[in-house]
């Protein structure tokens, strides 16, 4: 998954408040506490880093709009588009778990975090997925795993080739960032994005083949090569 | 599926926390606001590309025509083809080729865009899943069932405080009132919620913010609450604890050890947790118990229900289907549609709501057929009603000739037509038999239930949202037989029938709290005067949902006015400040009425009206509600103003049961102060 963008995104300084964008994506970060979900999604969206730790209580969100233009490998048309993100940060603690999981079934997709100086917060990754899993807005969301705070090495408790596994295991992709540094924080919010304007595409496909089919008896199942597939 | 009535116990919450939560959802409906706009707008330049050539829901048109521009086809035509999604013949000019080279025709590309754009691919996956709410209402919901003070002493507190708190400013009395919820916990023994809420007391002072809730909650739902807790996530699952030294650091400082410690282990997850009901209703006092069907209630957002997203605006996902379905048959509707877009851009009415709902949606497609099989229940310690859907025989094909059925079934218990009247069953595809075994169950009180109709429709659901009637039944409850709990089968029958269903009639609701104050309860300096003796009756007029105005689609300037027969002169009449533009008045006003005795009450009615203030000439007549005893009689002569009924007759019995403290009840609006039957 190494950064083989279809997709060219531009982020978009704009006043943000107005409608005019083409597609709302709503992504949610979750994982344990002190992994960096906050300070991740603020390098993200402010370019900032935040060294000091305030713990989110319950919920909480932040907005982007980036622009898409450029075309894809198979010709797509050129047209620039905006995408307006909500970025949804939750609480890792777990007296807010309840409150959590109840957002998650309105993301489009995941930002499944860990703290690579912590060894427990990689262990609760797969806690994580089967909660996602029991409580997103279908059973096979799109995911990417980050396991952050890749700037302090000397403290590092997980092993890259570790985590790819993992990752692997579930076909979703992995990512090593810093929100102190920046490193990799773009790619592995934009790699999601690009999973989810592509399910997007397949589902809108898929209901348009089987709209044609009088309910979809299934013919054209085979006919669209269903990689991942969208349970539409 | 159908896991709609779930909350979550948020009582963990400290104020403070609530209410940064709050905060945050605040933010996040902004944003679903935009989002609303942007989607309506999306909409409608669907709705003018179909203008142009309607043919779409219909086969029956001539082939010898674009369906897109009408123009016509020649038999042999170049070019002319069939739309692969939608497969009408259209021209070559009404088509979009697509990137892959295929092509669609410019309505059913422009549908597939807008699925994409209003994010409706992924709505109508999340709604697979959860079948109502949206996370958002859900935590909305759930936020607002803060733990409960106890009884009515707590409640007079409340309306005390509220209204000392009116003096300042509308705007902050809820919050008053919250607090006041707090400081009394106390009383509340065994709860653990209670205990927690104690020792926040203090953190509420310093953490107000504007009660944004308190106005969507008035947003018309004298509605059914959902405090059914549901175990969302059977497999309980419990993380283990985080060891990372920074980690723990901030746990420990951030929340009160004792509290966590309180908290019932099952607290963090999604649990089947009985005490939800009883400390989940807000603001309730006991001694009201049986107007627990009507709470105030958060407006229910639907962002999980397609792409509408608005609350207050998306009243209804079936509205919104079966909007979709007026679109389609622009030639007859697009009078009715541009205007309920107006008004539901304005407040999203109930009353535009019913008019969207009885003209909209494919009716009369289809050749009713088949029968239903249920079962009903009704527990009346807990004041539910349990409606068990088990199936349905032989529907009609939603389109007999692609042989299309994916069925639902609808309830409401009219009159009410809010969201929380209406629950739905799982879909089930591609079946003209389906079997549901899907429970619906609405909190509602016996002397409620007794004035409803349940209405039980059948839908087959379609992804593009273009629903289609399948058939219905409506049952009056009140000469059901709940000891009866025997599978009935009934067979379904077409709208045309139920036309004129009392729906027709829902004027809005109004909520009101009543207390009597007798004379020894009175401050002495109070009663200065002879004239004064005798006790004092307070009316709080707190709000109206609902309301029907005058011009469909707009909003209303309203009032209250009160009259206390027999007495209906100016000595005993009262009005309201005047609530500007809204169908949705919160007017938070109390009328006074001194020199009441007792004894007096059983012979008095309290007639209270809303009128559409109108500038240039007369008010016009909203609805209204008597409260009184209803004997029809007073002091032994018969008269006609004492028709009080149902709800009218217990609120006011309830006040008059339990002098000095508030009896606060939701009623249904009269369409006409005449004689009821
Ligand atoms: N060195 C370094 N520190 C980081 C990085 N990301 C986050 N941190 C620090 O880790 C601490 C915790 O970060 P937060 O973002 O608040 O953690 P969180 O996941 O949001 O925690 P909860 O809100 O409790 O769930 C903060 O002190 C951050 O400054 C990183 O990439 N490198
Ligand atoms: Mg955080």
């Amino acid at each position: 998954m190494d950064g083989k963008l279809e997709f060219k995104w531009f982020s978009e300084i704009s006043t943000m408040t107005d409608g005019d964008y083409d597609y709302l994506i709503k992504l949610l970060a979750l994982g344990d506490s002190g992994v960096g979900k906050t300070t991740f999604l603020y390098r993200y969206t402010d370019n900032k880093f935040n060294p000091k730790f305030i713990t989110t209580v319950g919920i909480d969100f932040r907005e982007k709009r980036v622009v898409y233009s450029g075309s894809g490998p198979n010709g797509t048309t050129g047209k620039p588009f905006k995408v307006h993100l909500q970025l949804w940060d939750t609480a890792g603690q777990e007296r807010f778990r309840s409150l959590t999981t109840a957002f998650f079934r309105d993301a489009m997709g995941f930002l499944l975090m860990f703290d690579l100086t912590s060894q427990q917060s990689f262990l609760n990754v797969r806690n994580w997925m089967s909660q996602l899993q029991a409580n997103a807005y279908c059973e096979n969301p799109d995911i990417v795993l980050i396991g952050n705070k890749a700037d302090l090495s000397d403290q590092r408790e997980v092993q890259e080739k570790q985590a790819k596994e993992l990752a692997d295991k579930y076909g979703i992709p992995y990512f090593e960032t810093s929100a102190a540094t920046g490193l990799d924080v773009d790619k592995a919010v934009i790699t999601l994005l690009d999973l989810i304007m592509k399910r997007m595409e397949q589902c809108v496909d898929k209901t348009a083949s089987e709209t044609a089919n009088g309910g979809g008896s299934g013919k054209l199942d085979s006919v669209q090569a269903p990689e991942k597939k969208c349970a539409c | 599926m159908s896991q709609g009535h779930e909350l979550i116990n948020l009582a963990f919450l400290t104020d403070q926390e609530h209410d940064l939560i709050l905060g945050v959802l605040r933010r996040d409906e902004e944003l679903r606001k935009k989002e609303e706009m942007r989607i309506r707008k999306l909409k409608m330049e669907l709705q003018d590309i179909r203008k142009k050539g309607a043919k779409r829901g219909s086969r029956n048109y001539s082939q010898k025509a674009c369906a897109r521009c009408q123009n016509a086809l020649g038999p042999f035509s170049f070019g002319a083809g069939q739309c692969p999604v939608c497969s009408h013949q259209v021209c070559q000019n009404c088509r979009v080729t697509t990137p892959k080279g295929s092509w669609k025709c410019t309505v059913c590309m422009k549908e597939l865009d807008l699925k994409k754009a209003t994010g409706d691919w992924f709505f109508d996956q999340q709604i697979n899943r959860f079948t109502n709410a949206s996370g958002f209402d859900l935590v909305r919901k759930s936020l607002k069932r803060k733990p409960q003070p106890n009884k009515r002493e707590t409640t007079t507190e409340v309306q005390q405080q509220q209204q000392a708190q009116n003096k300042q400013s509308a705007s902050s009395s809820p919050r008053a009132k919250h607090r006041a919820l707090k400081t009394k916990n106390v009383l509340f023994e065994n709860s653990e919620g209670a205990e927690q809420q104690k020792s926040d007391t203090e953190s509420a002072e310093s953490h107000q913010s504007t009660p944004v809730f308190k106005r969507r909650g008035s947003l018309g739902d004298a509605a059914v609450p959902q405090s059914i807790p549901v175990n969302l996530n059977p497999e309980a699952f419990t993380m283990s604890t985080t060891t990372s030294k920074s980690h723990q650091a901030v746990k420990s400082e951030d929340s009160p050890s004792k509290k966590r410690s309180e908290e019932p282990a099952d607290d963090t997850l999604f649990t089947k947790n009985p005490k939800t009901i009883a400390l989940s209703d807000y603001a309730r006092p006991k001694s009201v118990i049986d107007l627990r069907s009507e709470v105030p209630q958060i407006e229910e957002n639907t962002m999980g229900d397609r792409s509408k997203s608005m609350p207050g605006l998306d009243r209804d996902l079936d509205e919104e289907e079966e909007d979709i379905d007026s679109l389609v048959e622009i030639h007859r509707k697009s009078a009715v549609r541009s205007n309920s877009i107006h008004s539901r851009a304005s407040s999203g009415t109930l009353g535009s709501m019913m008019s969207i709902y009885s003209e909209a949606g494919d009716y009369g497609n289809v050749e009713v057929t088949g029968e239903i099989v249920f079962s009903m229940s009704y527990d009346t310690n807990a004041q539910t009603l349990c409606i068990f859907i088990k199936e349905c025989h032989n529907l009609a094909y939603a389109d007999e000739v692609k042989k299309r059925c994916n069925p639902y079934v609808k309830a409401y218990l009219l009159p009410e037509k809010s969201r929380q009247s209406k629950k739905k069953t799982v879909v089930r595809s591609k079946t003209v038999n389906p079997v549901y075994h899907d429970k619906i169950v609405y909190n509602i009180s016996q002397s409620q239930l007794i004035m409803r109709t349940l209405q039980l429709s059948v839908w087959h659901y379609d992804r593009f949202g273009r629903n289609v009637f399948l058939g219905e039944v409506e049952l009056s409850l009140d000469t059901w037989n709940f000891k009866d709990t025997a599978e009935e089968c009934l067979p379904l029958h077409s709208k045309a029938s139920s036309q004129s269903s009392a729906y027709s009639h829902y004027k809005g609701e109004l909520v009101i709290s009543l207390k009597y104050v007798p004379q020894s309860k009175l401050q002495p300096q109070k009663s200065k005067s002879k004239k004064d003796e005798g006790g004092e009756l307070h009316v709080l007029i707190k709000e109206a949902r609902g309301l029907t105005a005058v011009k469909a689609g707009e909003t209303s300037d309203s009032f209250v006015k009160g009259y206390l027969l027999p007495d209906r002169s100016k000595k005993t009449k009262k009005k309201s400040p005047v609530i500007k533009k809204t169908l949705n008045p919160y007017y938070d006003h109390t009328f006074v009425y001194t020199g009441v005795s007792f004894d007096e009450l059983k012979d008095l009615c309290l007639e209270l009206t809303v009128w559409d203030r109108e500038a240039m000439s007369s008010n016009h007549f909203l609805g209204g509600i008597r409260l009184g005893l209803g004997t029809g009689m007073n002091k032994g002569q018969h008269v006609t103003w004492m028709d009080s009924k149902g709800e009218e007759v217990s609120l006011w019995k309830k006040m008059m049961q339990f002098p000095d403290s508030w009896a606060e009840g939701t009623l249904l609006l009269r369409s006409t102060m005449g004689l009821v039957k």
